[in-house]
């Protein structure tokens, strides 16, 4: 189920989320001080052991009520496991995932909340769906992986509309 | 650099039909906007985004204090519009006030009306990409009566609720 390629045919690139592989680089948005900063995903996750996890939208509804609190309840447990860092990434802007952070009480756990605002990462990891009817477009399929100096060396790919493998509690117990 | 459109919307245009999402008990909704504007008053402001600054703490407030005014002036609906999904301005909202005050906050997901009306804009500093100037306008019966744009998306001044209120 996890690592598994992912073609899309659109682009005729073929991608995947897969053991061994680094993310592809990416600029990211987060929310500073003085506002939103730009976050050099592979300087990010350089040195470090860190855990990355994507879905669909703040405020959407399974990401709101399953993924997002998966990881809050499990935040302490991948630090005991020696992640130093834990990102969620949303194809959404950083004004509306600050606001989402703090709602779900994932800012307080320390969870960090970045914007895949142009859908670049998403794009090349071949983890985009739309489904207009909802207003998503270019937005995340659920994946969870962890990281070491940018290598994935775990990784949980949720089929799309699922949230199952790539909870926290299901990341947390490959480790 | 942010990169702005020209406005394609002037007073005594028809304002263009376009789909727009509304969240409703069951999820996202379409509305027609089109059937939305015909034989009412309506008031439709946009901005560049849910949960912004500006927008925030400025001009979606101006408009949750001027809605007493635009009831008194036989407004029949205020209409927020802004490039974000129905799932955030719903909770924008309901978080802002504005939803209890009866304004209809309304998601132009893909920004193909803000397009059609030449309004879009994109800052990827801010991760913003089609997102809407800021405007506010008066539209009877489908028709622009009354048009402020904000020259600055960083500024609400002249597309603000009261500005907006003092014209009709």
């Amino acid at each position: 189920m996890s690592g598994t390629g992912r073609r899309n045919f659109e682009k005729g690139i073929r991608m995947a989320i897969a053991i061994g592989d680094r993310l592809p680089e990416a600029s990211l948005v987060g929310m500073g001080e003085d506002g939103p900063e730009i976050v050099d995903l592979a300087a990010r996750l350089a040195g470090r052991k860190a855990v990355v996890f994507a879905l669909p939208g703040a405020y959407t509804g399974p990401c709101t009520t399953a993924h997002v609190p998966s990881f809050i309840r499990t935040a302490d447990a991948f630090r005991a496991k020696g992640v130093d860092e834990i990102i969620c990434i949303a194809v959404n802007d950083p004004f509306t995932l600050k606001a989402w952070g703090e709602s779900t009480g994932a800012t307080a756990a320390g969870i960090t909340m970045l914007g895949d605002a142009d859908g670049a990462l998403t794009h090349a990891l071949g983890m985009e769906f739309t489904a207009p009817q909802l207003g998503l477009i270019g937005r995340s399929n659920r994946y969870a992986v962890v990281l070491e100096d940018g290598v994935i060396t775990h990784a949980n790919v949720d089929e799309p509309g699922t949230c199952d493998i790539s909870t926290g509690e299901a990341l947390l117990a490959t480790l | 650099m942010p990169e702005s459109a020209e406005p394609r919307i002037a007073v005594g245009d028809q304002v263009p039909d376009a789909a727009l999402l509304r969240m409703g008990a069951d999820g996202p909704e379409t509305i027609r906007l089109g059937e939305r504007l015909a034989g009412r008053k309506v008031v439709i402001f946009a901005l560049p985004g849910a949960f912004t600054p500006t927008c925030d703490s400025a001009h979606l407030p101006s408009f949750i204090r001027a809605k007493p005014g635009f009831d008194a002036k036989g407004v029949d609906e205020i209409l927020c519009i802004s490039v974000n999904d129905a799932h955030v301005m719903r909770y924008w909202g309901e978080m802002s006030g504005a939803t209890k005050a009866g304004i209809t906050m309304l998601a132009d997901a893909d920004s193909r009306f803000t397009k059609a009306v030449g309004m879009e804009f994109s800052n990827p500093a801010v991760g913003f990409r089609d997102r809407s100037r800021r405007y506010a306008m008066i539209v009877e019966d489908g028709v622009v009566t009354v048009l402020n744009v904000e020259e600055a998306t960083g500024q609400c001044g002249i597309s603000a609720g009261e500005t907006l209120l003092a014209a009709i």
